[in-house]
This record gives structure tokens, C-alpha cells and sequence, in this order.
């Protein structure tokens, strides 16, 4: 039997596509510029990576103590420390141009406008093959709202990237959200090809002897094994609703985690903190998920992309009459 | 060919001009010394020709959990001990303080151990300097260790001070080469000066062409206000070896970073030594 079928495109309604080798992604935050871990693994055999969150100008981060360990866990609140869009443009795409692996630049911004000015920047730029939308952003003209908790301003945010660029365009969703539902469908209406999500939980620890937050910003984002069961339920209930690609993140830390974001509707994976502890587990994640489709028979990851809904996946759905009739809202209750 | 970002590329260069690059490897636990109290002097295995690429100062993350486990989930940075081409090994000092630790110094030997490593840059002798001063604080003699068998085998002098809780907690003297001068201090008085390490440091500074070192942040506070009225222009100059909790090791997360006059560094790549003078503390 020939190997099975690793590759996944992300971005199916665009002309420009995001085809990837495999469904392996390298997620934001814990991957910098992907030079880091160039040293230490072959970042070429990636599906992908997302680089760490650009803004519309450079920011130092927060102060220290930006981590801290967590039962089966961590929380992180760097502050987004990045060199800034036009830093960034200057340093890292001339280099990843070079590189096999698509590399796909991850941007957070505080109003519209900025979101629409980074897009705009990146649009022609060789080296970047897409961007992920990072809307777990105060919206400073909501009173610092989270856009991402919020459909309308989710909407709003994915229609001024998608005016400003055509490139391929993810939309990373926030758990924050009240109905993260909801808001997957704004965006995918807006012109995202693709959500990913699930991004980092807001959480907190105090240290018993100090009486204070332990993180120097108080609360953090939880992200590894512990967020695990939510991120699973959230791509379950979006991936039942959506017609785009969902990518699915949330405490992979091997096989078997992927496979159950595969079966509830991921089409493609990001791995983040699991890389800090075992950046090899990546590599090691792309040959297991080949031996095992092998050892099951199955041609193609894309086969077993939503096994677990009641219903399948929407977008396959709509490719038969028949299957047009469920009635997916009472598919998903049911679930 | 990877082009490496300058940073990284400055830090991959080891001793003699020879890229290191860290790696994942697994080492065997070869010999668990009990040292200083509670702590463990292990004895690792290393992969053919790393040992005599390491640097003083440099460090090694290991992975303290077993297969299918996630907890403690992210890796333990150690200073190295101790280096030996000879036998392509090193020692790790671990005190048993945190859950990692804690697992990491009850492991018997001939256990395997999940290590990302070598890191972080190492510390910097002058070639003009003759008379090192070590500072070190508890499980902070780890990196003072190296780098005296180091200065030593370039014909330096060293002096090594050390401070502890109390005489139990102090690295014996055997651990160290003959031709040192060692002082040491405990908080009890058990043995040595009683009170801080830093507390001794003055004496040294007109001696010292330079000082290292390493320890807990509350004792680098005390280094610089007790060297400070002794200090002529900036000289000596004091390298620090500084401890962050971190996760990637890689200059990647940004988790670790120290404030210094240059911006945010990352202490895993662009430390974890540092300028005394140069960190804004």
C-alpha cells in the first residue's frame, strides 16, 4: 500500500491556497521565529509554523515572572514582546523565503485599523505563506473588550484583514467567548478560510507565601494537558458548524491527543507547549500519525477529520443531496 | 543551509570555534552522590564529543517525569557541575527543592533521562586575568565548580567562597581542587564566617581581576551593595549567573527574560550569565 496521504489545504476558497505537507502546525507563542528550534529538529518537515505574535509596534512584554507551572499545565503572560510589523518585516520572511516549511505570521492588534495596516504589510511579502488573526485582543475602542469574545467584532476585525490582504487567513478563536459558535460562523461569514483554537485560557496562581499572584500580570494564559478536554469540546461544537477548516490546538502532547482533535473535526493540528518539554515530539508526531493511518488502512488524514460528529463534517455533508437534509443544529444538541 | 539568527549563531559557537548545537539526547545516570545536605551530585552519560565542548556557565534542561506522565510538565534547568572528555561525562548538582528536582535527585542510577542541552552562553575569563574570585551560594557552587577546574588549567588563581544554611550544606572541600583557597560562611555559624557569603567578598575585590557568580537573586542584591564602596571604576568587573523559571531553554518563549541595559534578553540563550552591571535590577 502506498503511504498514506499526510497534506491538508487550509485555505480550499482561496486562489492562493495554504497547502501543507502534513497536518503538523507549530503553534504561536512557542515556536519563535522558528529559527530557535532550527538547531535542534528539522523545522523543514513541519506542516507548518505560526510565528510569535506580531504587533503594530514593538512591545517589551510584561515584567517578570511571566510563567509559571500548573498541574499538567502552564500560564503565560509574556505581553506579547515582539519587534514590532515593521521589525519583524525586516528580519525574519527574506529568511523563512528560503525555507520549505509555509510559514504562517500570527498578528494581534488593538483596533480595526491596525489589524487591517498589518495584513496590508504582510500581503505581498515572500516568506509568509498565511496569517493567523490573533482576536484575544482588548478592543481599546470597546473599552478594552476581547474581540474574540464578541461575533460582531470578531466579524469586524476578519472583514478589514480580509479587505487588506489575500493571502490565506486563519482566525485564532478565544475560549472566552460565551458562544464560541457563534463567533466561528461570523468570522467564516467575514472571509476567514480557516479558524484555528483553541487559544490560552485566562488563569491564575498565588504564591501561598507571598499572598500574591504569582505572575508579575496577575493572570495568565493556562495552556498543555489541563485545557485539553475544553479545546476538544469547543473544535467538536465549531467543526459541527462551520464549513472552513478548523485547526486544532489544546494540550497535544502525542498521538493520541491529535487523533481525538482529527476525529472531533480538525483537519490540521498546532502543537504549542508540549515543544517547550519535547521540541522532538514534533517530528515524532508526523511519523506516528503516518504509521498509524498505515496500520489502519486509511488512505488519507482528511479521512478521519471529524469520526467522532454525529454528522459528519458540514463541508462533506453539502457534497451529497441527502446528507443536505440533517438538520445540524438538532445533530450537535444531540451530541 | 539554515541561516542562523545572529543571536542564536553567537551562542552556538562553543570553546575552539566549534558550533555547538543543542540537542535532545538521552543520558544514563551513571553514579548519585549525596552532597551538601539533601542534595544529589549526579553522574550522566553524554553523547561522543559534547563534554569537551561545554562551557562553564552553560546549563542542560532535563525532562524530571516518566514516560505517559505530564507532570511536572516543563523541563529543569541545572547548571553544569562538572565536566570529563575522558569519560564523556558530566555532573549535575540538584537540590531537591520543587517536584522536579525532587524526582531528579531520587533517581537511581541507570536511569534514562530525556535532556535538552547544552545551553545559554558561559562565563567569560579575561585572557589578561589572573586572580578569579568565585562567590556561590547553596546549589549556585554548580557553575563556580567548572569554571575554577577551567581557570585552573590555564595557571589562574582562585579563590572560592561559599555560603550555606549551615556546615552540612556546604560543598566539602574535596570537591574542589587542592591549590584553592576556599572561604566559607553559614547562616549558624557551624562553620566558617557566620552570616553571608558576601559578607567576605570585600577583602577579595583589590586581589580579584574578576569576580563569578552564582546563587540565589537576594545574594546578588548583597554582592553589589557590599562591593560597591570597594569597586574602582567598575573593576573588577562581576559576572552573574542568573536563574529564570523557563520553558523552551531555546530563546523561544521569552518566558525567562532579565532586564538589562540592552533591552529584554532571553536569560536561556543570551544568558544566563550577565554582566552585573549591565542587568537592571
Amino acid at each position: 500500500m502506498a503511504a498514506p496521504s499526510l497534506a491538508v489545504d487550509l485555505a480550499p476558497g482561496n486562489p492562493r491556497e495554504l497547502v501543507l505537507a502534513n497536518p503538523v502546525i507549530a503553534a504561536s507563542g512557542c515556536f519563535g521565529y522558528g529559527l530557535e528550534y532550527a538547531g535542534v529538529m528539522d523545522v523543514q518537515r513541519l506542516g507548518a509554523f505560526v510565528s510569535k505574535g506580531i504587533t503594530p509596534k514593538p512591545r517589551s512584554g510584561n515584567r517578570m515572572p511571566r510563567i509559571t507551572e500548573t498541574p499538567a499545565g502552564m500560564l503565560n503572560a509574556i505581553g506579547l514582546q515582539n519587534p514590532g510589523i515593521r521589525g519583524f518585516v525586516k528580519k525574519y520572511p527574506k529568511i523563512w523565503d528560503a525555507w520549505k516549511v509555509p510559514a504562517i505570521v500570527n498578528i494581534s492588534a488593538e483596533s480595526v485599523e491596525d489589524y487591517a495596516m498589518m495584513a496590508r504589510i504582510l500581503d505581498e511579502l515572500p516568506g509568509v505563506a498565511g496569517i493567523e488573526v490573533n482576536i484575544s485582543c482588548p478592543n481599546i475602542a470597546a473599552g478594552g473588550y476581547c474581540f474574540g469574545w464578541d461575533a460582531a467584532m470578531s466579524a469586524d476585525v476578519t472583514r478589514a484583514v480580509r479587505a487588506a490582504t489575500t493571502l490565506p487567513m486563519m482566525v485564532k478563536l478565544s475560549p472566552g467567548a460565551v458562544d464560541v459558535v457563534s463567533v466561528a460562523l461570523a468570522v467564516e461569514d467575514a472571509g476567514a478560510d480557516a479558524v484555528s483554537m483553541i487559544n490560552t485560557l485566562v488563569g491564575m496562581a498565588i504564591d501561598v507565601r507571598t499572598r500574591r499572584p504569582v505572575l508579575a500580570n496577575a493572570t495568565g494564559g493556562l495552556s498543555g494537558p489541563a485545557v485539553k478536554p475544553i479545546a476538544l469540546r469547543m473544535v467538536y461544537q465549531v467543526a459541527a458548524a462551520v464549513q472552513i477548516p478548523v485547526v486544532g490546538m489544546g494540550g497535544i502532547m502525542g498521538l493520541d491527543d491529535a487523533l481525538e482533535f482529527f476525529f472531533a473535526g480538525a483537519s490540521a493540528v498546532q502543537v504549542g507547549t508540549a515543544v517547550f518539554a519535547q521540541p522532538g515530539m514534533l517530528i515524532r508526531l508526523i511519523d506516528d500519525l503516518g504509521e498509524w493511518l498505515s496500520s489502519q488502512g486509511v488512505g488519507s488524514v482528511q479521512e478521519i477529520v471529524g469520526a467522532a460528529l454525529p454528522a459528519g463534517l458540514p463541508s462533506r455533508r453539502a457534497a451529497t443531496e441527502a446528507d443536505v437534509e440533517i438538520d445540524f443544529a438538532a445533530a450537535v444538541a444531540a451530541g | 543551509m539554515v541561516e542562523l539568527d545572529p543571536i542564536l549563531d553567537v551562542d552556538l559557537v562553543g570553546a575552539g570555534g566549534v558550533v555547538v548545537r543543542a540537542r535532545e539526547f538521552d543520558s544514563r545516570i551513571l553514579a548519585v552522590e549525596p552532597v551538601m545536605g539533601d542534595s544529589a551530585l549526579l553522574t550522566l552519560s553524554l553523547p561522543p564529543g559534547m563534554a569537551g565542548s561545554l562551557r562553564a556557565g552553560q546549563f542542560v534542561d532535563v525532562l524530571c517525569r516518566v514516560e505517559g506522565s505530564y507532570d511536572p510538565l516543563l523541563r529543569r534547568p541545572y547548571s553544569i557541575f562538572r565536566a570529563d572528555s575522558r569519560t564523556e561525562t558530566m555532573q549535575l548538582l540538584v537540590r531537591p527543592y520543587g517536584r522536579g528536582s525532587a524526582w531528579l535527585a531520587s533517581r537511581p542510577v541507570d536511569t534514562i533521562l530525556d535532556v535538552l542541552g547544552p545551553l545559554g552562553n558561559a562565563f567569560h575569563i579575561h585572557p589578561r586575568s589572573r586572580n578569579l574570585l568565585m562567590v556561590a551560594g547553596g546549589v549556585g557552587a554548580a557553575p563556580l565548580v567548572m569554571l575554577t577546574d577551567h581557570a585552573l588549567a590555564d595557571g589562574r588563581n582562585v579563590t572560592y567562597l561559599m555560603g550555606a544554611a549551615d556546615a552540612d550544606a556546604l560543598l566539602p572541600t574535596s570537591y574542589l581542587p587542592s591549590d584553592v583557597e576556599y572561604g566559607v560562611a553559614t547562616d549558624d555559624g557551624s562553620k566558617g564566617h557566620r552570616g553571608f557569603v558576601t559578607d567576605l567578598v570585600p577583602e577579595y575585590l583589590r586581589w580579584a581581576d574578576q569576580v563569578f557568580a552564582c546563587g540565589p537573586e537576594p545574594m546578588f542584591r548583597s554582592l553589589r551593595s557590599v562591593s560597591s564602596a570597594h569597586r574602582l571604576g567598575g573593576k573588577p568587573r562581576i559576572q552573574v549567573s542568573v536563574e529564570r523559571t523557563m520553558a523552551c531553554g531555546l530563546g523561544a518563549c521569552l518566558g525567562c527574560v532579565v532586564e538589562t541595559k540592552h533591552g529584554m534578553q532571553t536569560s536561556c540563550v543570551q544568558g544566563p550569565i550577565y554582566d552585573m552591571d549591565e542587568v537592571i535590577w
